[in-house]
């Protein structure tokens, strides 16, 4: 269980940043967030070097745990050779990587959260190379699209960075929905979801007629993921990251979970014809279109950018040979790219950050301010380009011999050899475009600052990845052949023959890559005639655009299909909510509501037994049908509506009293109360002219609607009423004591029998609070000063009387609040009821006095409090789990003492209590935001008594631009 | 026998006081003197009535002390002078008919707005 730990640590790790930041002074902040998340890093990378001697001596690691048995989904990891590969670059790399960008990021940046997501995401990729379950890789790659999408719109100032983050979240998030259909499929073709029965049933899987849905579905995951032709354009456009999250998530991880994909499940469907030309096409394509591409970009991380695609384009194509070799070459290049492209992102990143800009035509000539990252830069080219004596040659030269020894297309064989020495060239005209314009080309231009050497620190890992290159490119028996043995070994079951050395004597693919290099060269030469026919021959369109038109187009279609494009109102939503329940409601009705037998049917309503009429029943329903036939008349005239309908609920509570149902009446009193003070409160920045008149065919629509469904909820009800089922309230009634130890049942349905539902409300109820919080915040509106009629609003906003009277009440009331929640579990009450009184009595503070005299003495933050609550309730919840309990289940102490009484203790209370703050939290956060959005009038009005106080200018800028008034001015 | 005479006296003046305010409710010129019947006068007579419900349910074969109605005391007092102050404060805003000269208070309070929008603008 020891391995889980390496997914576990950067979950669980990933807070710390927060918790690091809380515990050192604002200037320090940077440090402690880095140094937290290296930590995490470093010791997740502990424990998987702590693995690596087992894997060594050739086995593999397991750990499984079942999760949800009955789906197959099992926490199941193995450590073999191939996840060792990857998770090494993954942890070595983001260690690098979060170095740099504790160099990188402005102080101003949220640190802690930066640093949080990416061990999210390096949680996320870990996870989906050492899964042993389908679903659960799955799951983690799910993640990595989720944890990608925020990664890449770090900022949320920026819209391309916003629309960068959601085009990836949109491709790779589709491809993650194709991938787990596949998936499904697969594991019901092999008959289990476990990777390594998987992996042994790949003779089945050929044979299977649903082998090419599987790897069409499978591929589809992989090649969003991995940014392959026609799905490439997500990754330039994610080019909106900061560079620490590019460098890491387009080199080392996210972009390598397809090619993972790949090598992972290569003996599963490689060796197929159909493997080779849709894998191998589709990375060809995708390798010389990417390298095309990329000799035209300015922006240097675009032209990173292009190349990273050509790159996976390559690494696929290898894979999609199907032979072991190729494979074996795809394996090695990932490792290779992943190296090089990290320094290359790096290197890119210091000269934005020290030059100011990232465009090559206006960079020139930096060798002579930072002739040490210049080298750096050159040295990864390089590789890139597949010089000699560096890792990026080894892989190409394979990959060049691979094309040449390749004979599957007949008298075409000519074409592979061809194609790829020509994405060869391109690869060195891009490569000497990226050196030459940035540090050569002529003394340096107008820039914004005089760039110079980055920090020394920042520096080191693109120090430490250059070393790398070189180091595997001059000795590669000695330094990368043991570990890719390993990845080899695993991923294919054995280990094929094949030479890492640097010299093979005079062969086709060492011509291959001269080839390269010098028509590279040339082609960089020529680039102004390049540059002038490729404007000639190709518009300037891209995929994303493509995208961004589709989505736009997909929008106004989908706008266009709705009958009523100018109305969208949430009357007309709800009208379309109620007609879609009537239509599902009443489609299976049809057949019986045809043959309905009215005769028959009005027999049975007279024969019903009634409970006899008594006058308090009967003005209550006076009451109830006036109110309800008033807030239909009263429509438009929006306060008197709300009253009335307020009304409808203090009827219907006394209902639920007549009924002897305590705690259904404290609850719909208090949420009746709750709901009208926040409607009036709402109302209060409506337009307070007149509500405008519908149509003819509006109202007779609504009409319509509202009657049918209300016959059809009476209906069911009466139904519902008057049938005799059996009800499961009387194991309630009697195992509410021995069980639960309650004597109010309905608590003890609520907090403990159905105690997960209550969960899962209060979490819903918290997370509406924070759609709340975030939809209104910094939100200001217009607020009049005077009624409809001109008559200005009473300057005495808080009477004094009121002020005054209602302060004794808070703590009675609060009072009353503990009470219900105390005495919950065994009499009318509970958290629900005390949470909605303690915030009336809140609430009531607020209106009395005004939000900032409450502000002030009340210092709560209600986002807190609703963590709290629903932190309290999970962890009661859980705590079962500590005494090998079912989750939620609850613990109950009873004790007579002579001092106390009788005590009862129960968990469930602990439980109730975080309904109890979850509630209140929420109700005094929605208070306190829509109390926020007249901010600006409060403001003004407190302002202007302070001025006749004490003559001061008012600061112009507490004046938002929203609530300017006219009269003002 | 002295607390039933008790008792049925504060219900008899308490049902007085509610029958005067609902007579002034009734008959009074305005909205501003008719609020004066269910605030004040019924104010007084329902607390008379509680005062008796109190003496009734403290003694006789009652063992326990009733303190519910001091509670429900409490809060009638509490509420209705509230209630009453913000309804007359709705009446002003409305400029609701009054069959006095129309108070000063509101006019003061404009006044007082004008001199520091004034001041503001200066």
């Amino acid at each position: 269980m020891f391995l889980a730990w390496i997914v576990a640590i950067p979950f669980l790790g990933a807070l710390l940043p927060y918790g690091a930041v809380r515990l050192v002074p604002k200037q320090a902040c940077g440090a402690a967030a880095s140094l937290a998340a290296a930590l995490v890093s470093t010791s997740a990378l502990i424990i998987a070097l702590s693995h690596t001697p087992d894997v060594f001596a050739g086995g593999e690691v397991h750990a499984s745990m079942p999760w949800i048995p009955r789906i197959g989904l099992t926490l199941a990891l193995r450590f073999d050779g191939l996840a060792m590969v990857f998770v090494l670059l993954i942890l070595g790399i983001g260690l690098l990587v979060i170095l740099y960008a504790h160099f990188y990021l402005a102080k101003s940046d949220q640190v802690a959260r930066f640093f949080a997501i990416l061990l999210l995401f390096q949680g996320a990729m870990l996870g989906i190379v050492l899964s042993d379950n389908l679903l659960l890789l799955l799951l983690f790659w799910e993640l990595t699209s989720l944890t990608s999408f925020l990664l890449v719109g770090f900022d949320p100032r920026s819209i391309e960075a916003r629309r960068g983050a959601r085009m990836a979240l949109v491709i790779t998030g589709g491809g993650g929905l194709a991938l787990l259909a596949g998936f499904l499929l697969l594991g019901s073709v092999a008959g289990s979801f476990e990777l390594s029965e998987v992996l042994a049933a790949g003779e089945r899987v050929h044979q299977h007629p649903l082998y090419l849905p599987i790897l069409l579905l499978i591929l589809l995951g992989a090649f969003t993921k991995s940014a392959q032709f026609p799905f490439h354009f997500w990754l330039p456009s994610a080019m909106t990251a900061p560079t620490p999250v590019s460098a890491y998530l387009h080199s080392a991880t996210m972009v390598k979970a397809g090619i993972f994909l790949l090598a992972r499940f290569f003996p599963v469907f490689a060796e197929t014809d159909i493997w080779f030309y849709l894998v191998g096409g589709v990375g060809l394509t995708t390798f010389l279109f990417g390298a095309y591409i990329a000799i035209f970009k300015h922006d240097i991380k675009g032209l990173l950018a292009y190349s990273t695609i050509s790159h996976l384009g390559l690494i696929t194509f290898l894979f999609g040979l199907g032979t072991p070799l190729g494979a074996v070459a795809g394996l090695f290049h990932a490792m290779n790219h992943a190296v090089f492209k990290a320094s290359l992102f790096m290197a890119a990143g210091i000269i934005d950050h020290e030059a100011g800009t990232r465009d090559m035509r206006r960079l020139s000539g930096l060798w002579h301010f930072m002739p040490i990252t210049g080298t750096l830069a050159m040295v990864a080219a390089a590789a890139m380009a597949g010089v000699p004596l560096l890792n990026g040659f080894l892989s190409k030269e394979m990959f060049f011999a691979e094309t040449v020894h390749h004979e599957w297309l007949g008298h075409l064989d000519w074409l592979l050899p061809f194609i790829a020495t020509l994405g060869g060239i391109f690869a060195v005209a891009y490569s000497v475009r990226f050196i030459h314009d940035v540090f050569f080309g002529g003394p340096l231009q107008e820039l914004d600052r005089t760039p110079h050497e980055p920090p020394r620190w920042m520096r080191i890992p693109v120090e430490i990845l250059v070393a790398l290159c070189l180091l595997v490119g001059i000795f590669p028996e000695q330094t990368v052949r043991p570990l890719l043995d390993l990845g080899v070994q695993s991923m294919l079951g054995f280990e094929p023959r094949y030479d890492l050395a640097i010299w093979h004597g005079f062969s086709f693919p060492l011509l291959m890559s001269l080839v390269a290099l010098v028509g590279g060269l040339l082609l960089y030469r020529l680039r102004r005639w390049l540059f002038r026919a490729h404007d000639w021959v190709f518009p300037p369109t891209s995929g994303a655009s493509v995208f961004q038109r589709l989505s736009t187009g997909l929008q106004l279609l989908a706008r266009a299909r709705m009958p009523h494009p100018t109305q969208a109102s949430l009357q007309n939503s709800i009208a379309w909510l109620l007609l879609t329940t009537l239509v599902l409601a009443i489609w299976p009705l049809l057949p019986a509501l045809w043959s309905l037998d009215v005769a028959g049917l009005s027999d049975w309503l007279m024969g019903l037994e009634l409970s006899p009429l008594d006058v308090p029943s009967l003005g209550a329903g006076l009451i109830l049908v006036v109110a309800a036939a008033g807030v239909v008349g009263l429509r438009r005239q929006r306060l008197q509506a709300t009253i009335l309908a307020g009304v409808i609920g203090l009827v219907l509570s006394l209902a639920f009293v007549h009924f002897s149902a305590p705690d259904l009446a404290l609850t719909q009193l208090t949420v009746e109360v709750v709901t009208t003070i926040l409607l009036l409160l709402v109302l209060y920045f409506l337009p307070q002219s007149d509500v405008a008149r519908l149509s003819r065919w509006r109202r007779t629509r609504d009409l319509v609607l509202a009657v049918v469904a209300g016959t059809g909820v009476a209906a069911l009800a009466l139904v519902i009423m008057t049938t005799q089922t059996p009800s499961i309230a009387e194991y309630f009634l009697h195992a509410a004591k021995p069980a639960a130890g309650a004597s109010n049942v309905v608590n003890a349905i609520l907090v403990d029998f159905r105690g997960f539902d209550t969960l899962g409300e209060i979490t819903v109820l918290a997370i509406a609070a924070a759609g709340i919080f975030a939809m209104l915040r910094g939100i200001r509106l217009h607020t009049p000063q005077r009624d409809l009629f001109g008559r200005p609003w009473s300057p005495d906003v808080h009477p004094t009387i009121l002020a005054m009277l209602s302060r004794p009440l808070l703590p009675m009331a609060l009072l009353v609040a503990v009470f219900m929640l105390l005495r919950g579990h065994h009499e009318p009450g509970g958290g629900f009821i005390a949470g909605l009184i303690a915030g009336i009595a809140l609430v009531l503070q607020q209106l009395a006095s005004g939000q900032q005299w409450s502000a002030e003495r009340l210092r709560l933050n209600y986002t807190r409090l609703i963590g709290a609550g629903l932190l309290m309730a999970l962890g009661t919840a859980s705590a079962a789990l500590l005494w090998q309990r079912p989750f939620l289940t609850s613990a109950f102490w009873h004790s007579e003492s002579t001092w106390l009484g009788e005590l009862e203790l129960t968990s469930a209370m602990v439980f109730d209590t975080g309904v109890f703050l979850v509630v209140l939290g929420t109700v005094m956060l929605i208070l306190d935001n829509l109390g926020r959005l007249s901010g600006h009038r409060q403001h003004g009005r407190r302002a202007g008594h302070q001025v006749a106080a004490h003559p001061a200018p008012v600061p112009a800028a507490s004046a938002p631009a929203l609530g300017s008034a006219p009269w003002k001015s | 026998m002295i607390i039933e005479l008790l008792v049925s006296a504060f219900i008899l003046i308490g049902a007085t006081f509610a029958l005067i305010g609902s007579i002034g409710l009734l008959r009074l010129p305005d909205f501003y003197t008719r609020l004066h019947g269910p605030t004040k006068a019924t104010t007084l007579g329902i607390s008379g009535m509680l005062i008796a419900s109190g003496l009734y349910f403290s003694t006789g074969s009652h063992d326990a002390t009733s303190l519910h109605e001091i509670l429900v005391l409490l809060f009638l007092f509490i509420t209705a002078p509230v209630s009453a102050h913000l309804l007359v404060k709705a009446a002003l805003h409305r400029r609701v008919y009054s069959v006095a000269k129309r108070p000063q208070v509101l006019a003061r309070g404009q006044r007082a707005q004008a001199a520091v929008k004034e001041r503001e603008h200066r």
